[in-house]
């Protein structure tokens, strides 16, 4: 670069620069306009009990962590942190585990496999309201498949979503049916990245396909597994069409998750202060989570 | 398609219509149901209400209304929940996605008072917007009453005045089991007992809105949603009372309730009845007078009414209004009027009741021979008892729960704790007791002084 | 181009020439040799039952749908049912918004990545982690604002704002993906085009975009996709006008009757497009996913 500075002449680093800031600026405003702005709206509603009922009168700072000893103090808000650690560990590890297994699978050459790869992607791909859809028809007794086909062979099962202890689990099921591509895709890429030659050395040693797995492979893929989970649970906080089509937060509120709670509070009641509170909540759960991830599976491009 | 709209356009716009609205208020106008002119060629009207019986019938006559103003209607008619979530919604902005709005029951004095709907009082008064026979005293008095503001201003014309009822579909059961229609609570559960699952009917079902459906139960078991409504609004949920009531609801849920009972939307509801899957439940006339047709019903030779049982305290049918009302924030307000003026003039109310419709909220329509006869379903005299329970409720006052505004909050616990009982996740004390110290924190939360 | 990571290519089964690691040939009994294969593809109609269930349900007639038999004769009816209502103005403008959304995201964020790319200076990482965490966010953090925000522009219910809220996330998709392409372009080609006089943009318009086009032609398709499958920000923020296609199919599961023929339909006509276009897509699909938070 430098002997394009010469060639150049001076001025022409500035001028440089001054070219790059200009195609950056506009996406720095924009961004800042719509994630910034509105975050600090968020934080700063977050501190008035404001209520659309009133809001000129309810809005006002005159007790501004109001809201958060509410939140402290509310047994349905506290629950819903544990519903959703509850769904999004078990998502996230079944995701892990079914995304693994069906990577080993079908980490092969042959075009069938090659086929039926690009078959799995289809849940990941599918709007997530279609998914809900589909897993609402499965758990549906009276039109479900499965229910029927169960009943018929004499073991009829009762609705799913309708029964308390299992209400999370059928939607930690049918979230993992949708996302395991997504661990599949990620582990299969690892996959691809083993060296051969420990491998072929070890299983001439004469290791068994476990030992290989255990000693090579795994240890080979460990760290993309673990940023796969990060990820997943940071979208696991989003859960949203699925809850809403198949159980609504119930029943009772046992799949009621965080997320959910606060879309219940903003717009079901208009109060909008407490859910600016609960959206504040999840936003710093989700800003930790995402620096794990930043300081962990970091793309750098200055090491490139 | 929605034109960009930026604050500048939208402010010419409004002054525009503004000038409009003054340079035609000058002219002579001809009453929309006079013919003429088509008054409101070009404009599109976007009605709301949920999915119910007389928003239905009003969907299949709409070209009339379209033919005589030239408007066009955008109808949107989603689930009661989900309507009531979304017009809150818009409502509360003071948008104006919406001309014309159903005034949900519970949700009416929380919408009217917070100043979100629009006063009717001038559009029913000047003889421009409404033809002078169309008679605005027709409608029921109890009717009119939820719709009218602390200010006394009318915001909703009743589309419906209606009673829960006790429906048995499968009354042949009972029949045979040597029993007759339960009058109390100690005889439904007797009688339940008699029939569950008897030829795979379940025995009793109602629709998972428990604040409207356990209600006259609580009332009966002598327990109340407030100390004192209007003034005193200290809810009263973990009353000895209350809790035996949710008890005693939740149970028959439990015990007798088909598969996924607590799930159940007033629409299945009034499906498995008509299948004969479930043999009880309380509806309201809205969704009982469904069951008498003869196309759909599988069961309209077996069905028998009766009113909501009576407890230690006495019988409290729950009532229910619902109107129609325009938002405040709507740009279209004259033509939304001409729909509500057609919508519930006394031709097209007529029209219903003569088509099968079971709650109207027209006096004269109560009256009217067409409805006496076409509410005899089956022998059972619906309309006489829709009338008892309504006498019954204006004379005891037990409905005042519900002009309160922050009761829908209140709705949404019950609806809980009664799920939460009868799935089996907490006993009634524990999820009476969770749904008092949280309606204590919503009504905090919604800045009432307990 | 099959983009810059072997990684990537061999876990979608794009076959390259210069791999080689299977064990000498020899005869095998069929089943050995296609166990795996066999299992692949049984597990995938197991998996994949519940989707062809939902196609299938869109042409049964509606009278059947609680019959038990799985013989029927396919019918439209369900397609043709979603012809009178909303539906064919809310697939209209999904169509509309994605495609906005896509081309503002694309106006607004390519040349940002082009600058990211090039230029370093102190303060990348932390501009870097702040756009990595508006991808993260959960959008109720965001409609609270908007929704408020929408009301007093008047942008509420219109096509044009639900594009912009779109930027959200689409704006952090297009800049970390064209980064990854861009990098792969070798700076000496726009140093040629610096000394023949050019200047920074020109260069960038004559030689960089054009190497990278494929990737912007992924890129696009991706933020096309995520605009597509949105839900939660149309069913805060559109009504009538506005509704898009994922909200308007929530509309047909709570009317009563529980139409299940048009669920299906409906369902099926609105992930036919993003299925289509994943298999188009397909290679980049994990960068367009990941957003660069993982080491390719």
């Amino acid at each position: 670069m430098a002997s394009i500075a010469a060639l150049r002449g001076p001025g022409w680093e500035a001028a440089r620069h001054r070219a790059f800031l200009f195609g950056l600026a506009p996406s720095l405003a924009v961004l800042l306009a719509i994630t910034l702005l509105p975050a600090a709206a968020l934080l700063v509603a977050s501190f008035t009990p404001l209520s659309l009922t009133d809001p000129v009168g309810t809005f006002r700072f005159d007790d501004p962590l109001v809201n958060y000893r509410h939140l402290l103090a509310d047994e349905r808000f506290l629950g819903s942190i544990g519903t959703q650690l509850k769904l999004s560990v078990a998502s996230v590890v079944l995701q892990l585990l079914v995304g693994l297994g069906l990577a080993l699978l079908l980490d092969g050459k042959s075009k069938v496999l090659g086929a039926t790869r690009t078959v799995f992607l289809i849940p990941m791909v599918l709007p997530p309201i279609v998914v809900a859809l589909i897993w609402k028809i499965m758990f549906t007794p009276d039109v479900s498949p499965i229910h029927r086909a169960l009943e018929a062979v004499g073991l009829p099962v009762r609705s799913l979503i309708a029964n308390p202890d299992t209400a999370l689990w059928a939607i930690a099921f049918a979230d993992t049916w949708q996302w395991f591509p997504f661990t599949m895709l990620m582990v299969l890429a690892s996959l691809q990245m083993i060296p051969s030659d420990p491998i072929e050395a070890a299983s001439l040693d004469g290791a068994t396909r476990w030992q290989l797995f255990r000693y090579i492979v795994f240890p080979h893929i460990r760290p993309v597994l673990i940023v796969c989970g990060l990820f997943r649970l940071i979208d696991s906080f989003k859960a949203f069409p699925l809850i809403y089509v198949l159980t609504d937060g119930g029943p009772g509120t046992v799949t009621e998750v965080t997320n959910y709670y606060g879309f219940i509070q903003a717009f079901n009641f208009s109060y909008w202060g407490y859910a600016s509170a609960i959206a504040v909540v999840i936003l710093a759960g989700v800003f930790l989570l995402s620096w794990a991830v930043g300081k962990l599976g970091w793309n750098d491009h200055d090491r490139r | 398609m929605n034109m960009q709209e930026t604050p500048d356009t939208r402010r010419r716009g409004l002054l525009a219509a503004g000038a409009a609205l003054g340079a035609t208020a000058l002219l002579p106008r001809i009453a929309p149901a006079q013919g003429g002119a088509k008054k409101f060629q070009g404009v599109t009207l976007n009605v709301s209400t949920f999915s119910a019986a007389y928003p239905k019938l009003l969907q299949q006559w709409l070209p009339e209304f379209e033919a005589l103003t030239g408007a066009k209607v955008n109808y949107d008619a989603p689930s009661f929940p989900v309507y009531n979530q979304r017009a809150d919604l818009e409502l509360s902005t003071k948008g104006s996605a919406y001309d014309v709005v159903n005034v949900t029951f519970i949700y009416s004095s929380r919408w009217i008072n917070s100043g979100w709907l629009t006063p009717l009082d001038d559009f029913i008064r000047n003889p421009e917007f409404t033809p002078a026979d169309w008679d605005v005293n027709d409608f029921l008095p109890g009717a009119r009453a939820p719709e009218t503001g602390k200010d006394g201003k009318l915001y909703g014309i009743p589309w419906t005045a209606e009673a829960l009822l006790s429906v048995s579909s499968r009354f042949d059961l009972v029949e045979q089991a040597g029993l007759a229609f339960p009058d109390t609570t100690d005889d439904l559960v007797k009688v339940l007992r008699a029939v569950n699952k008897k030829e795979r009917v379940a025995g009793f079902v109602a629709d998972s809105h428990y604040g409207w459906t356990f209600v006259p139960y609580l009332h009966a078991f002598g327990g109340d949603v407030f100390r004192k409504a209007p003034d005193d609004l200290f809810p009263t949920l973990d009353t000895p009372e209350a809790i035996a009531a949710g008890e005693y609801y939740a149970n028959l849920i439990r015990e007798f309730g088909p598969d996924g009972a607590v799930t159940y939307t007033p629409d299945q509801v009034t499906q498995a009845l008509k299948l004969g899957r479930v043999n009880f439940s309380d509806a309201g006339q809205l969704h009982l007078a469904q069951l008498g047709d003869p196309a759909t019903s599988k069961t309209i030779k077996t069905l028998k009414f009766g009113l909501v049982p009576k407890g230690p305290a006495g019988r409290f049918p729950g009532t229910a209004v619902h109107a129609l009302g325009i938002p405040a924030g709507s740009k279209k307000k004259e033509a939304a009027w001409a729909f509500i003026q057609w919508a519930l003039s006394k031709q097209t109310t007529r029209k219903a009741v003569e088509a099968g419709y079971g709650s109207p909220a027209r006096r004269s329509d109560i009256d009217s021979q067409a409805f006496r006869t076409k509410q005899v379903i089956n022998g059972n005299d619906l309309a006489q008892l829709a009338l008892d329970s309504i006498e019954q409720a204006s004379k005891s006052g037990h409905m005042k729960y519900r002009t309160v505004s922050v009761y829908p909050q209140i709705d949404q616990q019950l609806n809980k704790a009664i799920a939460l009982i009868a799935s089996g996740q907490a006993n009634a004390k524990q999820a009476f007791q969770q749904a008092q110290a949280q309606s204590i924190a919503e009504l905090k939360r919604a800045g009432i002084a307990l | 181009m099959t983009g810059a990571s072997p990684a990537i290519d061999g876990a979608i089964g794009v076959v390259r020439e210069d791999e080689d690691l299977a064990p000498p040939r020899r005869r095998r009994p069929w089943l050995q040799a296609h166990g795996r294969a066999l299992a692949a593809v049984l597990l995938l109609l197991v998996v994949m039952f519940p989707f062809l269930w939902l196609v299938q349900l869109a042409f049964k007639p509606a009278a059947d749908i609680f019959e038990d038999g799985l013989l029927f004769t396919p019918t439209l009816e369900g397609f043709a049912s979603l012809l009178q209502g909303n539906f064919l103005k809310s697939f209209w403008n999904s169509l509309a918004v994605s495609t906005l959304s896509t081309v503002l995201s694309l106006a607004i964020g390519v040349p940002a990545a082009y600058a990211l790319t090039r230029w370093r200076f102190p303060g990348r990482d932390r501009i870097a982690l702040w756009i990595l965490v508006t991808r993260m966010a959960p959008p109720i953090a965001f409609t609270i604002p908007f929704f408020l925000a929408y009301r007093w522009l008047g942008l509420q219910d219109t096509l044009v704002g639900l594009a912009i809220v779109y930027l959200t996330f689409n704006l952090a998709i297009v800049i970390w993906l064209m980064q990854t392409f861009f990098e792969a372009v070798p700076p000496a080609l726009e140093e040629a085009a610096y000394i023949d006089g050019c200047g920074v943009w020109q260069a960038f318009w004559r030689i960089t975009l054009p190497l990278a086009a494929p990737g912007l032609a992924a890129t696009a398709v991706l933020c096309f996709i995520f605009s597509w499958n949105d839900f939660f920000y149309a069913l805060i923020l559109t009504r009538t006008n506005a509704i898009t296609a994922p909200v308007a199919i929530v509309n047909f599961l709570q009317y009563e009757g529980w139409e299940w023929t048009k669920i299906a339909a409906s369902g099926t006509l609105v992930m036919l497009p993003v299925v289509i276009f994943t298999v188009l897509v397909r290679t980049y699909l994990v960068r367009g996913l990941t957003a660069g938070g993982v080491k390719d």
